[in-house]
Order: structure tokens, then sequence, then C-alpha cells
């Protein structure tokens, strides 16, 4: 089994340097609620998704020692991901955050503990997922000159980011140094007229929420998808952005500040 | 109701900035660092400037209580200052061998200072808050340093924090980053760490981005004193930014203590780039045995302009008159965001004044009202203390107070509700 290569790089430069030590554990939690977890996004977004899931039903769980419990649950073409994993089809269990990581890189092969009579939806449907998912964050591909796939992809990424953005900052050390200079509320995210994310920030813990609430404390907004996608890629520096105005902020500006710094080691992660 | 104002000269020259210049406009002048909320409200190059405004290049002028965050102190061009330098300027200024000005402006602030026996100039307010901690530890041989949260002692990397670009764990494991007014915890930190401050360093009073200002609670000063007296460690005053708007003999003055080092930048030459760190007597010979320097720091122009800008400062009573003259628009202030039901917050000394609309959780009203503010000409900034100036007239707080209003008045406008 095969779910994920290498996720493709995230370029440098968007966005500026830190520390350069990263753990297994925070990655695990990144693979899990980022990148697995971006297969909500594809199957909400790219139509390819719901024509492979077609009506197909089935949860798969990951269990990983010492880091992440999640269902990935597949119905009515789409995915969403739930936390815990007792009340799904397939069980996968990681004795490691590494052997967690390996499979995501397509390293390590975990045999089901449970459900072994769903592992053709693993095997099938699910590769074809993770294979679509790969195909729409690969940064290089020739694919990105077609606008439509360019918008898709972006907003996959846009989903991935924010998500990653959480999970650094609840177990990354230097990630959590930033979260812990967060105060409470809701910080929006948004490509204008595409898409919308939003962390809330609770004891300097960070959850990504299923929907814009109405009360936000701050907001970060790209102007439009190719601004958004530039500032993604590094082609565009986000600070120069703010200056040109293609990126917006406001509110409680100490929380974008520390969420930018989380930001920032998400392409560290994510290489 | 004045027109808006826009700027389409700011918004080509950045475009032309960004493609030469990282982020086109870098640090506190610029967009992202100064919170211009939005862009568009902002402009983002002056022309020229005089007394307490200054011209964009788009030809609208600002009364400006940043004051270029800190240096003008007097007025922009202040005759008096501008031609010591002037007279200076012919004498000399970068030369292979110092003027003897530089021993007659460490002379006055010797004689200035409260706390001062010496001082040490170079350029910018971090060169000297970095010399005075280098001094610390080379003084008590110790490594930790006690800062308070929501400081800004400079760019250097020990004074940034872990998770800032470039910044290596080890730049700050030594720093201890503690709240400002909690005796209990500088107690506890003490203690935890026996032997081992070399110093705390501290503005003197919490004046940090986003949240209200601070002043130190009463005695808070004096117990610190005392206990960096009893431990060994060197108490260090970071008066670059409210240096000479509280005290001309340093903040620590103001607040009825003495530090063994104070930094001063920004107000010192009233716009002319020199700093200095002042200190006692029992530092002098770690200072003269450190190597530290710079191209410029001994340029003699700057001194000229800080001595004349130090000896029109006492003529001034310029604490005073800058206290009077934010008291004054503070309560203007208050009473014209209460008349359209705001609850404005004006927090720190007046000279040194903060603000902040409190109606709302998440800042947006304050923005609104600050961005409206900028387009009819007075320039305050969204989250960062304000600069009061001698040159600031009566009449320029009433025309700020008239342009608060109709801000005050739109944003309204816009929320009936909060």
């Amino acid at each position: 089994m095969k779910f994920l290569k290498k996720i493709p790089k995230l370029k440098k430069g968007s966005v500026m340097k830190m520390t350069s030590t990263t753990d297994e554990r925070t990655l695990a939690y990144i693979n899990m609620y980022a990148i697995l977890g971006g297969l909500t996004a594809l199957c909400d977004i790219a139509t390819e998704a719901g024509a492979i899931l077609g009506r197909a039903s089935c949860s798969i769980g990951f269990a990983v020692k010492d880091g992440p419990h999640a269902t990935l649950n597949f119905v009515g073409g789409r995915c969403r991901l739930t936390d815990g994993t007792d009340e799904s089809d397939i069980l996968l269990r990681f004795p490691s955050c590494d052997k967690f990581n390996k499979m995501i890189n397509g390293e390590y092969t975990p045999v089901p503990v449970r459900g072994l009579t769903k592992v053709s939806f693993l095997l099938g449907k699910f590769k074809k997922l993770t294979d679509l998912l790969e195909a729409y964050l690969r940064q290089t591909s020739d694919k990105l000159l077609d606008d439509g796939f360019m918008r898709q992809s972006t907003l996959i990424m846009f989903r991935v980011i924010v998500a990653a953005v959480a999970q650094i900052g609840n177990y990354d050390k230097i990630g959590s140094f930033s979260a812990s200079n967060i105060v409470d509320g809701v910080i929006k995210f948004e490509i204008i007229g595409c898409a919308k994310a939003a962390l809330a920030v609770e004891g300097h813990r960070l959850t990504l929420l299923d929907r814009v609430p109405k009360n936000i404390t701050s907001y970060m907004s790209f102007a439009d998808i190719k601004s958004a996608r530039d500032i993604f890629d590094g082609n565009i520096n986000a600070v120069t952005a703010v200056g040109e105005g293609t990126v917006r902020m406001g509110g409680i500006i100490s929380q974008i500040d520390n969420i930018n710094k989380i930001m920032s080691r998400v392409e560290l992660y994510l290489k | 109701m004045r027109e808006p104002f826009t700027y389409p000269n700011s918004r080509k020259e950045f475009m032309r900035a960004a493609k030469v210049i990282p982020s086109g406009v870098y640090g506190h002048l610029g967009p992202a660092e100064g919170c211009f909320i939005p862009v568009e409200a902002f402009p983002q190059f002056s022309s020229r400037a005089q007394g307490s405004y200054f011209w964009d290049i788009d030809g609208h002028r600002y009364i400006d209580y940043m004051c270029a965050y800190g240096p003008n102190i007097l007025g922009y061009n202040d005759p008096d200052v501008e031609e010591a330098a002037a007279k200076q300027r012919e004498k000399g200024d970068v030369v292979t061998s110092p003027s003897t000005v530089m021993i007659d402006f460490a002379e006055l602030l010797v004689d200035t200072v409260a706390s001062a026996n010496w001082a040490f100039f170079a350029k910018n307010g971090n060169d000297v808050t970095t010399l005075a901690v280098m001094t610390a530890r080379a003084y008590t041989h110790r490594k930790k340093i006690v800062f308070f949260k929501g400081y800004y002692h400079g760019i250097s990397a020990w004074t940034q924090k872990i998770d800032c670009s470039g910044i290596l764990e080890e730049d700050v494991v030594n720093n201890i980053y503690l709240d400002w007014n909690n005796w209990e915890e500088i107690e506890r930190t003490f203690e935890e760490n026996r032997g081992e401050i070399a110093a705390v360093i501290a503005q003197p009073y919490m004046h940090g981005n986003f949240v209200d200002n601070e002043l130190p609670a009463d005695g808070y000063w004096k117990k610190l004193r005392k206990k960096c007296s009893d431990t060994g460690t060197v108490l260090i005053v970071d008066d670059v930014r409210a240096g000479f708007r509280l005290d001309l003999a340093g903040s620590d003055h103001y607040f009825g203590f003495e530090a063994d080092m104070i930094c001063f930048c920004k107000a010192l030459a009233n716009g002319y780039n020199v700093s200095a760190l002042c200190g006692k007597d029992f530092l002098k010979n770690t200072v003269s045995s450190m190597s530290y320097t710079g191209s410029y720091w001994l340029s003699a122009v700057p001194f000229a302009a800080g001595i004349a800008c130090i000896e029109k400062m006492k003529r001034l009573d310029c604490p005073k008159l800058l206290i009077n003259k934010g008291t004054r628009l503070k309560k203007e202030l208050i009473k014209a965001a209460t008349d359209y039901g705001f609850d404005l917050h004006v927090s720190g000394i007046p000279s040194l004044f903060y603000l902040r609309i409190a109606n709302d959780n998440n800042l947006m009203l304050h923005q609104e009202w600050i961005a409206e503010c900028v387009r009819r000409g007075v320039f305050f900034t969204n989250h960062h203390n304000h600069f009061i100036n001698a040159a600031l007239t009566d009449a320029d707080i009433d025309e700020t107070v008239d342009i608060a209003r109709e801000a005050f008045s739109i944003v309204r406008n816009r929320h009936p509700e909060n």
C-alpha cells in the first residue's frame, strides 16, 4: 500500500524562515489533519474525486502511537475527518509517528487491524484519491497553466496550509511559542470570492473550524486566487503583498503576526 | 466634511520601491509593520516636513503624531538645532580624529541625566541597548537577561524571540520573559536563577504595541532597583522611546530611582542620528575594555545637533510642555469619542500616549477610526504609542480634535450598533 508519495515541496521565500528544527510528532499531526485532511477539500473541490468515490461509503481510522488518532469518513461523494478511530470500518495502527510519516511518504505499508473485508476500498478508491491529491498539490505540474486546475489546486493548498498551521501551533516547539503569544479569538483566512477558513484560538490551542463564524477577531485575506498562489509558491513575499494591498489584514494584528510566524514553518514540514 | 485623501503617487512609488527594496518599505515605517489598515488609507512616502507637520508626495499635509517614531521632539527642522548642525558641518563631520564637540556632548549628558557618570555614543537605539547588555554580562560574568513582555529593545538577535525569522534558539536561550508589574514573578525568577542574572532591561513603563500602555505599580521600580542591587544584577533602562518626553534627567528620575545604565536615541538630537548609553562609574572600566564601534559613530554634526537639542529642551522645560499638550489632546479626544458613543482609551504618559477604541473585541472600529483620521490629515497609527512634539500648537490640537470628531461620526454612521 502506498497512499501518498512525498508531498510536493512548498517553495521557500513566501514567508520568512526561522529555526529549522522539526519533529516527527508534529509532522504526524500535520500529515493527519492537513495532508490526509486535505482529502476533505479535494472531495469538495475536485469533481474527479466524486467520480472516484461514486456511491462508495467507507471510513478509515489511523491510530498512531503517541500521535494522532483520527478517521476519514467517505460517504455520499464527500470526505470528513473526525477525531478518534473507534467507529472506523478500517483501522490502521502505527507503532510510532515515524512509521505513520513514512506511510505518507510511501515508504511504509501498514496492515489493517480491522476491516480486512474493506481493504479493496483502501487499495482502490482511497489510493486513487491520494494520487489525485498529490497531483493537485504538486507545484511543478504543467497542469498549473490551466486556470481551472490552478484554481482548484490553490484552494486545496489553502486548506492544507491553514490546517497545518493549527498543528504546528499546537505541537511544534517553536510554533507553540508563537501560539503562546496569541490571545483567544477566531482568525479568518480568505481568498476573496473563493474560499474561507478559520482557526479558533482558545488557551493558546488552535483548532481548524468547519465554518467561519460571524464574529472574528482578526483576518488575513488574499485579493484573488492568483495572489494567494503566488504567495504560497514564494513568487511574492507576503510582507510586500501587504504593501501592495494584495494581502490584507485587520483586527487583532498580534494574532496575525504570530500566525504568520507559525505559517513560515509549514514549508519546513511539507518539504 | 473634508474630502478624504487619496494617494496615487504613494501607490506608484511603492510599486517602484518593491522592485528594488525588500518589501518596498521595511520596518516600522512600512505598511506591514506600521499596520496600515487598510493600506489605501495611508501615505507611504513623504516629500517634506516642518514643525509638527509632514507632507506626502500627493501633496497632503498631516499633523504628525508619530514624529518619525520619536526623533522629532522640538519640531521638524528646528532652527536652533539646524543652525548648530550647519555650523558643525562647515567645520567637519566624519573625520579621522573626532571633534571635541563629542566631549561637550558627553559633559552635557552627564550634567543632564541624573544617573549618568559617563556617555558612550553610537547611532541607533539598538547599538546602545546591545552595548548595555554586553556590558552587564562582561561586568557580572553572568548570562541571563530579564525582559518584560511587550518590550522592544531593538533588532539584534538577543532582542528577538525564538520564533523570529533568522533567530537561533542559542541566540535567546538566556532570555527570561516576565510580565510587567508582576512582583511575585520577579521574586520567583531571582530565586530560581540565583547568581545567574546579569541584567534586567526594561522600558520605564510598559509601552508595548497592541495593548494599553501600563505605568509601573506603586513602589515597583524601587523594589526592582533594590532587588538588582541586592543580587549584583545590573539594571538597564531602555529610554530610547520615552527619553526626554517624561523627564530631561531620564525616565528613571521621573519614576524616582536610578538605573545603572540608561539608553537614549530618538529625541536625543531632534532627528540627527546619534544614540547614547549613559551609565554609572562602576561600569565605566568595563565599557572601556570592550571592542565596540562603528564607521559613523563619532561623527560631529549629530553631536552638535544633540547639544542644541538638549539645551533648547531645557529652556522650554520640554517634558512638562509636551505632557501638557498631550493632556489637553487626551481630554478632548476622549470627550469627542464619548459624544459619538465610543469608549476611547488613552493610556501611558500624555507626551507618549497610546490610543484604543474599546467598543469591540477585535480593534476593527479602532482601525476604521484611525484610517479616517489619516485620510483627513491627522497622522495617527493603529497600534503604537504616539509622540507629542514641542512645535504642536493649540490650533493643531483644535484641528486634530475636529478631524477626530469627523472620523468618529463616519465610523458611527457605519456602525450604529456598536
